[in-house]
């Protein structure tokens, strides 16, 4: 049994960022560093963890910030393990890679010191496993979104002996020092934000199957609350992570929507033949940028024969141009009317996305879910995704008639609607300060 | 004795927000901050009886004019609202909030709704530097000048280097108190970035030289934003309380106003001051007249100050003007700490200008909603304990229109 006794205070003076090459070892140590932590990166070479101070910089942009930065290689932890206060660790998503070095720190590792990983939904509990007491007492997951400047979303997933007043400062000082929104998460695959994105992501790929990329990133465009198309964001990602989140949750999670996490062949067809979205520009993903002639296109792919076909002009649907006319103008409530009252196959597929997001959204909160309350699933789409939040949505659509809804499409009824609509919760159900959904819905 | 102004607070947009990044109109920002605002004080909108719009450049950032007409677009009851806007550069908030209360004073209404609005992240960084310029006198000052308000209010520094001896690590503790401040206020466009006094005092490839003596951590930032307040009569005060079992001595008034300008051009500015102590005189005088009508004896009656720093050097000649030290001697307040957060005399709480942002048109708006949000102890992480009595520092132009309020209890 730990005692808070047994813990000092939570302090983040001295940290360690292992893997500091890579994009999020990078972005995590210019957080560090930004917050007034003394830094140090470590790559497999020093020129590697070099590299990242450029990265910090530009990030900061800032050269100042470095002063003091310190790059080493794995070589060095032993040395590095004086007076440390937290090993971050940015690995890639790798099960045994992480195991493995987490193996090494805990030989070298001074008893206070604490341990995280920035993994996006491994678990937690299976990193640390064969770990000593003291190592998963003074371990959690710290998942920062990409860029960490950028988004200030942070997921934290303690390990279960982490003492709870520890899991409070911890979060407590990534939201003041840091200026993260911070949400408690359950050790579940993909935790809270990848599990309720990805699958609205996922589903979107499926649908593109039959109705073409182009037309389902302009059924779910940015009119719908979020700042970029749905498929253009599963390039931006990669469609490695998208397959490795949506193979994790499928292979470990059941709940109200199985089959929802299946990656679609024609995905894992092509992720074979090396297409992983925007990091792999020569074959690219959905859409692949090309020039020819001195003059750049872009080609889109079609999922039934997996060729790729130039990009036409951008699809005009009526009642998408309709809506975005009124979100221009700040009109919102009545361009969500509109939005649920338009008729026709393309206004149906948009409208089941779109509440299928607020159904598994409100889903995710409570007993046994991955969060505690609904307003973290808000809180980690707003700030993590940049995704207008699914009690905000129900609130512009109206309790009863996002039930009704809900109902017509088959899809779950969350307990929080039910609730709201008998008087039970106050509405509007959105309440994260200084925050509003409206401006996610784009014009 | 005209009648009293009552502030009743407002709402602010997110200052971190690019709207046209959203695809959004300008009219968006009308309607999310009047539509905030009217949630926020809970007043009902069939009982505002005027409204008033600070703007500054509409026409050229985003070929819009005639924004008062928007304000009747934000709600069904606003149909046949008498409207207006008001333009006086970056002081154009402060100047529709003087009209607004002047009709309050007259007895003319007893409810206004002011919103100070700028969009200007339409344009590119130079081309938007451009339209400023016409805040200066543009054919003499601006033409054909990349950024010319850096330059100018980097004269401003050099003439106080020239006067008085001017240092710029001052400069830059100025700048890395609005940055850190910023980081308190959850609407501030700069929460996120990375400033340090080191940073400010560094001259490298991401903190150069804009113009003269001017970094870019010396600089506020291009913003856009929107910031509604509600002024009231005595009479709708006192509704206002008892539907809300308010003490009607606790809602804040504009004590005081002060209001003067100054010649157009800089070099006429300093020739015009060049045997008088303060730099600006007519900003000291809008300060001046401002304290004689709120009955404040000395800026030491005051709590806070919510000032124009469009530049560090603008900040550093508030900080003489307003009477924090001798003329020329505002380096003592920055090294003794007063100006600091929780110094004798905090100066902007909020972040100001630098940290907080400045949508030029409706900065004067936001300086009165965070004096409002300070002595109704409801400014959060930037509270100043105890503040009963802000005054704001608007000013539009290189020091041309000055624009002061004093908020507070009797």
């Amino acid at each position: 049994m730990v005692t808070t006794e047994a813990l000092p205070a939570l302090r983040l003076k001295k940290v360690v960022v292992l893997g500091a090459n890579g994009a999020m070892g990078a972005g995590s140590a210019a957080l560090f560093a930004a917050g007034g932590c003394q830094v140090t990166l470590v790559a497999r070479e020093t020129s590697k963890a070099e590299a990242a101070l450029a990265q910090m910089q530009g990030i900061t942009k800032s050269e100042v910030v470095t002063n003091g930065v310190e790059c080493a290689t794995y070589d060095d932890l032993p040395r590095l393990m004086d007076g440390v206060d937290l090993i971050f660790e940015a690995l890639a998503e790798d099960m045994a890679l992480k195991r493995d070095i987490f193996a090494k720190v805990d030989a070298v590792r001074p008893p206070d010191a604490f341990v995280a990983t920035v993994s996006s939904g491994l678990s937690i509990v299976a990193m640390c496993e064969g770990r000593s007491d003291g190592f998963k007492q003074h371990f959690a997951g710290i998942h920062l979104y990409n860029p960490p400047h950028v988004m200030t979303g942070v997921e934290v997933i303690p390990h279960p002996d982490m003492p709870r007043d520890v899991v409070d400062q911890l979060s407590d000082i990534l939201a003041r020092r840091f200026g993260r929104q911070v949400v408690l998460c359950a050790d579940m695959p993909a935790f809270a934000g990848n599990r309720i994105g990805f699958k609205v992501l996922n589903e979107v790929a499926k649908l593109a199957e039959v109705h073409g990329v182009q037309l389902m990133d302009t059924l779910v465009g940015p009119y719908t609350g979020r700042a970029m198309a749905p498929l253009a964001t599963v390039d931006l990602v990669g469609w490695d992570v998208h397959k490795a989140i949506v193979d994790n949750v499928a292979a470990n999670v059941q709940d109200e929507c199985p089959g929802a996490f299946e990656l679609p062949a024609y995905m894992q067809k092509l992720i074979e033949k090396g297409h992983l979205g925007d990091k792999t520009p020569a074959t690219g993903g959905f859409y692949v940028r090309m020039t020819r002639d001195g003059k750049a296109f872009t080609e889109v792919l079609e999922p039934a024969t997996l060729k790729y076909v130039p990009l036409g002009p951008a699809l005009k649907i009526p009642f998408v141009e309709e809506i975005k006319y009124l979100n221009r103008a700040g009109r919102y409530r009545e361009g969500m009317a509109k939005f649920m009252a338009a008729e026709g196959d393309h206004a149906d597929i948009a409208r089941k996305v779109i509440l299928g997001y607020i159904s598994y959204s409100l889903n995710r909160a409570g007993a046994g879910e991955v969060v505690e309350t609904y307003a973290d699933a808000d809180r980690i789409m707003t700030s993590g995704f940049n995704w207008a939040p699914a009690s905000g949505l129900a609130d512009l659509i109206g309790v009863q008639k996002t039930i009704d809804a809900l109902k017509r499409y088959d899809l779950a009824v969350p307990a929080l609607l039910d609730a709201a609509a008998r008087g039970d919760v106050p509405t509007p159900l959105f309440n994260l300060p200084f925050v509003t959904p409206r401006r996610y819905l784009a014009g | 004795m005209p009648e009293p102004v009552f502030v009743l607070g407002g709402y602010q947009t997110d200052f971190a927000r690019n709207w046209s990044k959203e695809n959004k109109h300008i009219s968006a920002m009308f309607n999310e901050v009047v539509q905030g605002a009217l949630e926020s004080t809970g007043i009902p909108p069939q009982d505002v009886e005027v409204g008033h719009v600070g703007n500054f450049a509409a026409e050229l950032y985003t070929m819009q004019g005639h924004l008062g007409a928007f304000l009747i677009e934000t709600d069904p009851a606003f149909s046949g609202l008498p409207t207006g806007r008001h333009e006086a550069a970056c002081a154009s908030g402060s100047i529709a909030l003087l009209a607004a209360s002047a009709e309050i004073e007259a007895g003319r209404y007893d409810l206004a709704m002011v919103v100070g609005v700028e969009q200007m992240k339409t344009v590119d960084s130079a081309r938007g530097g451009d339209f400023l310029g016409t805040a200066a006198w543009y054919e003499r000052e601006a033409a054909g000048v990349s950024f010319p308000f850096p330059k100018l209010f980097g004269r401003l520094g050099d003439e106080y280097e020239k006067r008085y001896g001017l240092k710029d690590e001052h400069l830059a503790r100025i700048s890395a108190i609005n940055y850190a401040n910023a980081k308190l206020n959850p609407l501030a466009q700069t929460r996120g970035w990375y400033m340090t006094e080191e940073h400010a005092n560094s001259t490298d490839r991401f903190n150069s030289v804009i113009g003269g003596r001017i970094k870019i951590s010396d600089c506020s930032q291009v913003t856009d934003g929107a910031i509604c307040v509600f002024l009231a009569s005595k009479k709708y005060a006192e509704k206002y309380a008892k539907a809300r079992n308010l003490d009607i001595n606790k809602i804040p008034q504009i004590l005081g106003w002060g209001h003067h300008t100054a010649p157009l051009g800089f070099d006429e500015k300093v020739a015009e001051s060049r045997d008088n102590p303060f730099v600006l005189p007519h900003t000291r005088q809008a300060i001046v007249d401002a304290f004689n009508r709120a009955k404040v004896a000395d800026v030491w009656g005051i709590d806070a100050i919510e000032t124009h720093d469009c530049f560090t050097t603008s900040e550093y000649m508030a900080i003489d003007h307003f009477g924090l030290t001798a003329p020329g001697k505002s380096w003592q307040a920055i090294e003794e700490g007063v100006i600091d957060l929780d110094g004798k005399l905090p100066i902007n709480p909020s972040g100001g200008l630098i940290g907080t942002g400045h949508p030029v048109g409706g900065t004067g708006v936001r300086q009165v909603l965070d004096a409002f949000r300070q002595v109704t102890n409801t400014a959060g992480g930037y509270q100043v304990e105890g503040a009963k009595k802000v005054a704001t520092l608007n000013i539009g132009g290189s020091g041309t229109t000055s624009c002061v309020f004093v908020v507070g209890n009797e």
